[in-house]
């Protein structure tokens, strides 16, 4: 359906998938958050019911920002990338058909941030979750993950950096399955056709009701 | 039994044996929250200060399970609930709350700081407003000497050095 240098996007049925394509580490690129941004407006052109969105290969998700760009990183491009990167977020959140990240292997810093503000994840055995940016001395996904996980845990992560496997994160309610990774397209793609034969209206009604009710003044955010 | 240990502002407990009313609220006053196999817990009596904290670390349904109840419950279910984030093996429990507080003074004080006060900043903030602390704290980190050490050391291949600054 389309692609940039590093993010492809195409639809099977009701159902669009997004591959971020940047090995090896599929480090999260401005081309990455246009690629997003382009491929969910052409879903929704053309009617799509359900999201996938996933890294290329087994080895990441998304390892978050490259760090061998920070050199060349003025504050000018700093603000860019935030707001692009906000950007980025509040589409997957206000698309109207849900996003499932299908967490393919590490889904760290920007990669984590990715795929908490998808409506579901769920993950191969490979899957490493880690709010690493308290190890390069940042600090980014607290207010995310502070509301999706219990807040002793969000601390618990935010502040010793340290990655969860796949199954701690099962436990804690980061991921909603767990699979082989050999299964984890199939699977991802089995979880968006059962929101794609759902009554369109009834799930756009019900994500619309939760975002209003955990985060209403969102649409405000930079 | 409860054992505290502060390490530039973040605070580690290692809860044994049977863990309640005071010892509770102090160890949800914590940043992490580590126990035994063998440690237990009861929701009797515990001050509105415990419950909100409770409220706050657990959510609204798991919060009100332990404090109306006043129920005792093992680490195990302590786990599930999210009243501890790890359970070790007793033998184990100080080794590994050692190994958790070498592990955040190993990070970088001024963004272990930063995390601390955005996310209890960010209780009381909308989400726009917490989002824009986030952003803004982001920004003042990436220009910290502890950030380039960071970068420096992970191309460098070596353990970065962190000053606080």
């Amino acid at each position: 359906m389309g692609e940039n240098a590093q993010t492809r996007w195409s639809m099977d049925g009701r159902v669009g998938t997004i591959v971020i394509d940047n090995p090896p580490m599929n480090v999260l690129s401005d081309v990455n958050r246009r690629g997003i941004l382009a491929a969910l407006d052409e879903f929704r052109a053309a009617g799509a019911r359900a999201v996938v969105l996933t890294g290329h290969g087994d080895r990441a998700f998304c390892g978050g920002a490259d760090l061998k760009e920070e050199e060349r990183l003025t504050p000018d491009i700093v603000d860019d990338f935030q707001r692009r990167g906000a950007e980025v977020n509040r589409a997957l959140r206000h698309f109207e058909p849900p996003v499932i990240a299908a967490i393919n292997g590490w889904t760290m810093g920007g990669g984590l941030v990715l795929a908490l503000w998808c409506d579901i994840r769920i993950g191969s055995t490979r899957a490493k979750l880690g709010a690493v940016g308290v190890k390069v001395g940042l600090m980014a996904s607290n207010v995310q993950l502070a509301r999706l996980v219990p807040e002793g845990r969000a601390r618990d992560m935010l502040l010793t950096g340290r990655a969860l496997e796949a199954e701690e994160a099962l436990r804690v309610g980061l991921l909603s399955a767990v699979v082989a990774p050999e299964a984890l397209m199939a699977e991802a793609a089995a979880w968006a056709r059962m929101i794609a034969d759902r009554p369109a209206d009834a799930v756009a009604r019900a994500k619309r009701a939760l975002n209003a009710a955990l985060e209403p003044a969102l649409e405000t955010a930079p | 039994m409860l054992e505290i240990t502060d390490i530039s502002g973040a605070t580690v407990a290692a809860l044994s044996g049977a863990c309640a009313g005071d010892d509770l609220e102090r160890a949800l006053a914590c940043d992490v929250r580590l126990a035994a196999d063998s440690a237990s817990f009861s929701g009797e009596s515990l001050s509105d200060g415990a419950a909100i904290r409770l409220a706050r670390l657990l959510g609204e349904a798991r919060a009100k399970d332990i404090v109306l109840t006043g129920r005792r419950f093992e680490a195990r279910e302590a786990l599930r609930l999210g009243v501890v984030t790890r359970v070790v093996e007793a033998a184990r429990l100080a080794d590994e709350a050692r190994a958790t507080v070498a592990l955040i003074a190993s990070r970088p004080p001024l963004a272990v700081r930063a995390v601390k006060e955005a996310v209890e900043r960010s209780r009381d903030l909308t989400p726009g407003e917490a989002l824009a602390l986030e952003h803004e704290r982001f920004r003042r980190l990436l220009d910290t000497a502890d950030h380039r050490e960071a970068v420096d050391a992970f191309f460098a291949k070596r353990r970065p050095a962190f000053e606080g600054r």
